[in-house]
């Protein structure tokens, strides 16, 4: 019936919301905490060559959604050239300047800030075309298929035999090793490598990157050897033939085209450099790769301007105490003056913070109901009488302005922030109360009121809970199911326990 | 905690929450609030239902009116005036004669025209209705208070509030005023509620503050034992007030007039719980015991008739 509507709604609503967050967590790469600290990294590639006086054209290979990273952002410094950038989808992606006539030493910039992002396994992508096989000059064939052959005896997989292979030629002490190793040309093993591997059968490629650690500068790429081991690349130490990349290993491209092509200028090299900045993940805007991610991306609100995202971090905490005045009222049962007044209270504590909210609260309360009282003798009607009270309790906020302005004290000044609304309704409400069921009653209330405005405080000021409402502001349909579930709630309150234990005593 | 949690559960106490959910939400539609919230249209109501009510002396609904109230009241010594949608006994108030120019008020204070002319200007201004909007105020027949209740009252009216699930009486209560509630007969500014026996009418024990009471806190008299008169006649003039109001869970505020008999006084969407701690029974078993009688008979004899096999079910 009823409730199982209820349910089935907040359910509803409950695993909407988790599963946008979650989404956004696998995604985005957002931390589930404030604390996690991004380090950002700011990759620089320096294009440096000498002008010939005649029209010039640089292409430079560029990162493409490189494996481990999220890519925040990217910029070029091209100082006289036109630059275009070319991105074809099934083409390495390439910076390309062009000038009609440069001469002199010249450089170029391309600037990289990349995130490392948690590993997610890319999907198998189709296998590349089985390499032709190499022709190998005798004895150099014989050697490479016996330790090929070698390799795959003692190997249990792909990967096994990848790397037991590269440790044999790399390290190898038989005659076999020692002679593949000789006919390396040139020291381009890597690329050798994928010769031996294309003999075996497999697709393999070199890779070029940085290991960012540190804050480094002038360093070239480095190379790396990715073998296609059936459903995705693996990386493979070229050296030693672990599997694997390094960490924090930036692929910057391929093989193919070269980093660098150049024409029409001299001395074309490239150079890196990186920094390190730690910044709070919340800083970090993402670039969209794909429609769900920008779907999410929508649902963020770190593209707002930054004074509208102060204000929903405040706004998104408001449910949290609403929910803090649920659970204080449905499940404790403790009376407050007016349902929302403590949430407003509590905001308010918030900028005060809560030992002086709490002091100006009653300063306020004390001294606009003895007011109050006096206006009770002077029969004054409804409406104008609480205008009254409301004109009090900004002269009572003014005067304990000053008066801390006077004397220095500076957390006297943010009374200012106090709802007078609330607080001039919560001095009426209270002489109300007073009047009809007497001060005990009043207090009691006043105190209800203050105790909840506290948990609600406690609550809304909690960073983390503060940081997940912000980022995750989708949690707000959590908030809802829970308000869903406690509108279907027909336990007893804990007051209950106490008003009926008389009941609970006697003999049935 | 659990153990004091499960024993009421198993005595079937009700709770808040499952008053507003269940019997409230369930069978109170909103529309038939009005009704009962101003208590001139319950007045109206029962009058063209042939309910006794005490007489309504005037109507005050704007400020000017209480410039002639003085000499409206002037033929009546006794009255009280009580906002038209006041909840929980608050902004009522007894007078009980004059003293020169003075009005006595049932609590012994002497009141000055000015101070009435005041009281019925807060009620006017809605300090006392729901909501705060503004409100009229009503001047009635100030009720007598019945000889067998005199050891147990302090300085006002007990009242008797009959609780009405569906149409069916499902407990009943006395409420003596105190001296804590200022002869008013409101459990929560401190009167006695004292259970009744359904069946008989005769009182049980009672519950001052949410605890249970065998005796006035302020007299010392026993509680229980009294039995009140007219019984049958309260319960079907209670009965008959779901069909005058259409509210399913309803609290009818009786008060016995020594000379007037049994006068519907108030009616209430929302009655309270204390009503269990008086009877020290717990309301859900009732409830229940009334729902699967359902659907019950429209006419309120046949109704009644029904419910000896419901007490002692």
């Amino acid at each position: 019936m009823r409730v199982r509507l209820v349910f089935a709604i907040a359910l509803l609503c409950a695993s909407t919301g988790l599963g946008i967050a979650a989404l956004k967590i696998a995604r985005l790469g957002l931390p589930l905490s404030a604390s996690a600290i991004a380090t950002v990294w700011e990759v620089e590639a320096r294009v440096a060559f000498e002008g010939t006086g005649k029209a010039a054209r640089i292409a430079l290979g560029l990162p493409q959604s490189p494996r481990g990273f999220t890519v925040l952002d990217e910029s070029f410094v091209s100082r006289g050239f036109g630059l275009t950038v070319q991105a074809a989808p099934e083409t390495p992606r390439q910076a390309i300047w062009t000038q009609r006539r440069a001469s002199g030493g010249q450089a170029l910039y391309y600037h990289l800030k990349v995130l490392p992002k948690s590993e997610t396994p890319r999907k198998p992508g189709a296998p590349p075309a089985v390499p032709p096989t190499p022709e190998f000059t005798e004895p150099l064939a014989l050697a490479v298929a016996a330790l090929v052959a070698g390799a795959r005896h003692g190997a249990a997989d792909q990967n096994g035999f990848v790397s037991a292979l590269i440790a044999r030629i790399q390290r190898g002490s038989d005659d076999d090793a020692r002679l593949v190793r000789r006919a390396i040309p040139d020291g381009d093993w890597p690329h050798f490598a994928t010769r031996i591997l294309a003999s075996a059968g497999l697709a393999s490629r070199v890779v070029w990157g940085l290991t960012l650690e540190g804050d480094f500068a002038d360093r070239d790429l480095a190379p790396w050897l990715e073998v296609h081991t059936g459903e995705r690349w693996t990386g493979f130490d070229p050296e030693r033939g672990t599997a694997g990349w390094p960490s924090n290993f930036l692929v910057w491209t391929h093989d193919d085209p070269a980093l660098i092509e150049a024409s029409g200028v001299r001395r074309a090299q490239v150079a890196f450099s990186g920094t390190k900045t730690p910044t709070p993940q919340l800083a970090v805007p993402h670039r969209n790769p794909s429609r769900l991610d920008a779907a999410l991306r929508a649902l963020s609100l770190f593209d707002l301007p930054v004074r509208t995202q102060n204000v929903y971090r405040v706004l998104l905490m408001v449910p949290i105490g609403a929910l803090v005045i649920v659970v204080m009222r449905m499940v404790v049962g403790i009376p407050t003056f007016g349902t929302f007044m403590p949430v407003l209270v509590a905001l308010a504590f918030r900028e005060t913070r809560l030992a002086w909210g709490v002091a100006l609260f009653l300063i306020v309360v004390s001294l606009g109901l003895l007011i109050r009282v006096g206006f009770t003798r002077l029969r004054l009607l409804l409406v104008p009488r609480l205008a009254s009270v409301l004109v009090i309790v900004i002269g009572l906020m003014l005067g304990v302005s000053l008066v801390s302005a006077r004397i220095g004290f500076e957390p006297g000044l943010s009374i200012a922030l106090f709802p007078m609304v609330i607080l001039t309704m919560t001095i009426e409400r209270m002489s109300i109360v007073w009047d009809e069921r007497g001060g005990a009653t009043a207090v009691e209330e006043c105190a209800g009121s203050l105790l909840v405005a506290i948990c609600g405080y406690f609550a809304m000021t909690e960073p983390h809970l503060g940081y997940l409402m912000f980022v995750f502001p989708e949690l707000l349909l959590v908030a809802l199911a829970a308000c869903l579930l406690f509108g279907a709630y027909t336990g007893y309150r804990l007051s209950e326990l106490l008003r009926f234990r008389d009941l609970a005593r006697d003999p049935p | 905690m659990f153990g004091l949690w499960r024993a009421l559960r198993r005595r079937g106490v009700l709770g808040l929450n499952a008053r507003n959910r269940g019997a409230i939400m369930g069978h109170n539609p909103r529309r038939c609030y009005p009704l009962v919230d101003d208590k001139l249209k319950t007045k109206r109501l029962a009058l063209a239902a042939g309910i006794a009510v005490p007489e309504l002396y005037a109507v005050l609904e704007t400020e000017h009116d209480l410039g002639t109230l003085h000499a409206r009241l002037a033929e009546r010594p006794q009255f009280v005036i009580k906002p038209a949608h006041g909840s929980g006994g608050s902004g009522v108030l007894v007078v009980d004669g004059r003293e020169g120019s003075n009005y006595l008020t049932a609590d012994g204070r002497a009141v000055a025209p000015g101070q009435i002319a005041y009281h019925a200007s807060n009620i006017l201004s809605g300090i006392y209705s729901l909501g705060g909007v503004p409100d009229r105020a009503m001047v009635e027949y100030r009720v007598h208070i019945a000889r067998i209740f005199e050891r147990v009252s302090h300085h006002g009216v007990p009242d008797i509030r009959l609780l009405v699930y569906r149409g069916m009486p499902a407990m009943a209560m006395l409420r003596l005023p105190t001296r804590r509630s200022a002869g008013k007969a409101n459990l929560h500014q401190g009167a006695v509620g004292v259970g009744i026996d359904l069946a008989t009418g005769v009182t049980r024990g009672g519950v001052w503050l949410n605890r249970g009471v065998g005796a006035h806190p302020d007299f010392g008299t026993p509680l229980a034992g009294i039995a009140i008169p007219d019984w049958s006649r309260l319960l079907e003039l209670g009965a008959r007030c779901y069909e005058l109001t259409g509210l399913g869970y309803l609290g009818v505020d009786v008060v016995l007039d020594p000379e007037r008999g049994p006068l519907l006084l108030e009616l209430n969407a929302r009655p309270g719980l204390a009503i269990q701690i008086a009877n020290r029974e717990g309301l859900e078993r009732r409830l229940a015991a009334i729902d699967a009688l359902a659907p019950l008979p429209g006419d309120v004899a046949a109704r009644l008739a029904l419910l000896p096999a419901l007490i002692a079910a």
